[in-house]
């Protein structure tokens, strides 16, 4: 182990107290007709807690903060999907969340070594590229799913690692400036835009515009980041002229949407409770009869309502665990994006890859709260590492693995050209030396 | 539900709100660790002129007149983006960027190479030393 073994020791505690507060409470508040159901699911956490702590080890990290974040909050969500509509274990909840976690060791292990990344910076290009080809040709008709038998897999989600680790591995190319015409500009950067284009294109022809403001957040990080490189100094023209662009593509956006996004911009949910506003009234309804604590594990009543797992998790869970508890599981995700401010990134891309990851996490949280809430059109995302779903699942864990990486880099000797060059020659320095400070 | 069920999800909840202040206590902590952890990767090396010592905190240390550079040298014999510092494995390795005075290490004109420590760097009329940090806990 390289991290420090009595906060590890410590940490590992206060997981296990956590979780064990939370099977507590299902025990004795809970909705379940047998013990057994109690005991699987409280062993079943336990297990992966125990499994989990003892792995970690291995990879030798410079800090474990992230990793018990990860495992706190997935059993977390393990233990509020295994009580929607009554006690059980959620045994696929539990299988996407094992995936989840060996997708983070996964994240972790491809992006410690930005140096080799660099290199590879193409294959993410072409990555998005033929991802963007089977959103395309395989999801039929402006679809955003993929069939395969029995399982469905949303392609859009997997360009997201791919298009921060774009974003990040463009970021030392800045000062690679090239003329055209009268202007100096760096090919990555056009690169870049261009991919962030056809992007938002191709989420507009299927009809995801729920990602869309993922993407764009993802972006507006890389690209902050961009102006401001290599240190914290921001360009006031280039800030005022992003936003400016950003309102005017939101307003023209807004204007020009499809009927089906107007419908959703302007619906009223209370005039239409059958209706287009069903979800969003259900899950306000239910937010305000769980109030603060709850009406106990299992209790609730919008697990009969479509998508509740995932699409409006955030009102499932306020409804049965209390709005504490749901805005507790928030504070816990934000405390993960928030890690790599407590340790700085020590290198510019791996600065740039956890802005790019906290941007997706934080929009996505955003789209779907505020959405289930009707403070915003209702989108249909996912809460990372709380609702359910494959894909999601497997793309945040892999996320959160870059986090990770952030904080315990590699940095591996690159293929350096030795240029040949003498022995060092100092007299002529050192006559004129006076003392440094 | 009753007083004592309210009182135990309250509990549960207090648990978990600990348990995330332990957390970020515990991040806190382990930032020390990672700090030694750069320390040893970097050979604890620093840049220094005759006037001010330049800590390497990072593993790309753009040296140039520019205002935004890591490492600023306000000399017109500098150029804007001069030259940039990697490390890799505790070796710092310096890259001119296409200087116009070029970019000389004991006096050798160099496009890249790996500096040893009390290297003399030369950008313009501007000298730097690359040597080990002189901090107390360090010798």
């Amino acid at each position: 182990m390289s991290g420090n073994t009595g906060s590890y020791i410590f940490s590992c505690l206060f997981v296990l107290l956590a979780h064990g507060g939370m099977l507590l409470n299902v025990f004795i508040n809970g909705n379940y007709s047998s013990i057994s159901q109690v005991i699987i699911l409280a062993g079943a956490v336990l297990i992966l807690d125990a499994a989990y702590f003892v792995a970690m080890p291995f990879f030798k990290q410079t800090t474990y903060t992230v990793d018990f974040l990860l495992i706190l909050i997935l059993n977390m969500s393990v233990i509020f999907q295994s009580c929607f509509g009554g006690v059980s274990l959620d045994v696929k909840h539990y299988i996407t969340s094992i995936v989840a976690l060996a997708a983070c060791r996964g994240g972790y292990l491809v992006c410690r070594n930005h140096k080799w990344l660099g290199q590879q910076r193409k294959f993410f290009y072409i990555g998005i590229g033929v991802l963007m080809l089977a959103i395309l040709l395989l999801t039929g008709s402006r679809s955003m799913w993929i069939s395969l038998g029995s399982i469905t897999i949303q392609p859009s989600e997997f360009i997201k690692p791919l298009f921060v680790l774009a974003c990040a591995t463009s970021i030392t190319e800045q000062q690679k400036k090239h003329k055209i015409l009268f202007f100096y500009v760096v090919y990555e950067n056009l690169a870049l835009f261009g991919l962030t284009a056809a992007i938002c294109l191709l989420q507009w022809w299927c009809r995801d515009l729920g990602s869309l403001p993922t993407f764009v957040g993802i972006y507006a990080c890389g690209f902050l980041l961009r102006i401001c490189y290599p240190k914290a100094k921001f360009s006031k023209k280039k800030l005022i002229g992003a936003g400016a662009a950003l309102l005017a593509a939101a307003v023209a956006g807004m204007r020009f949407a499809p009927a089906y996004v107007q419908d959703r911009l302007h619906v009223d949910i209370w005039s239409d409770k059958n209706g287009d506003g069903y979800q969003q009234s259900q899950a306000l309804i239910a937010i305000a009869k769980g109030g603060w604590f709850g009406k106990g594990p299992g209790y609730g009543g919008l697990h009969k309502v479509f998508a509740h797992e995932n699409d409006i998790v955030f009102a499932t869970i306020s409804e049965e665990w209390g709005l504490l508890y749901a805005l507790m599981m928030i504070f816990a995700i934000l405390i993960l994006v928030a890690v790599p401010l407590v340790n700085p990134p020590r290198s510019y891309f791996h600065g740039t890859m956890a802005a790019g990851v906290c941007a997706a996490f934080t929009v996505q949280m955003a789209l779907n709260i505020f959405g289930s809430c009707n403070m915003i059109p209702f989108t249909g995302v996912t809460i990372p590492f709380i609702s359910s779903g494959g894909s999601s699942m497997l793309i945040s864990g892999f996320m959160a693995g870059m986090l990770v990486a952030c904080q315990s880099p590699t940095m591996r000797a690159p293929a350096v050209h030795n240029h040949e060059r003498q022995q060092p020659q100092q007299p002529v320095f050192q006559q004129q030396r006076r003392p440094y400070p | 539900m009753d007083q004592m069920n309210l009182i135990l999800c309250a509990v549960a909840a207090a648990t978990l709100d600990v348990c995330a202040l332990v957390l970020i206590m515990s991040a806190y902590h382990e930032r020390s660790t990672g700090d030694r952890r750069w320390n040893r990767m970097t050979s604890f090396m620093e840049l220094a002129d005759y006037n001010a010592a330049y800590p390497l905190g990072c593993d790309e240390i753009l040296i140039g007149r520019h205002a935004s550079a890591d490492i600023r040298l306000p000399d017109l014999s500098v150029s804007r983006y001069h030259a940039i510092l990697t490390v890799s494995d505790g070796i710092w390795t310096i890259t001119d960027m296409g200087s116009k005075s070029g970019t000389f290490i004991n006096g050798v004109p160099v496009k890249q190479a790996q500096l040893r420590e009390n290297d003399i760097i030369k950008l313009g009329n501007r000298q730097l030393i690359f040597r080990r940090r002189r901090d107390a806990n360090v010798r």
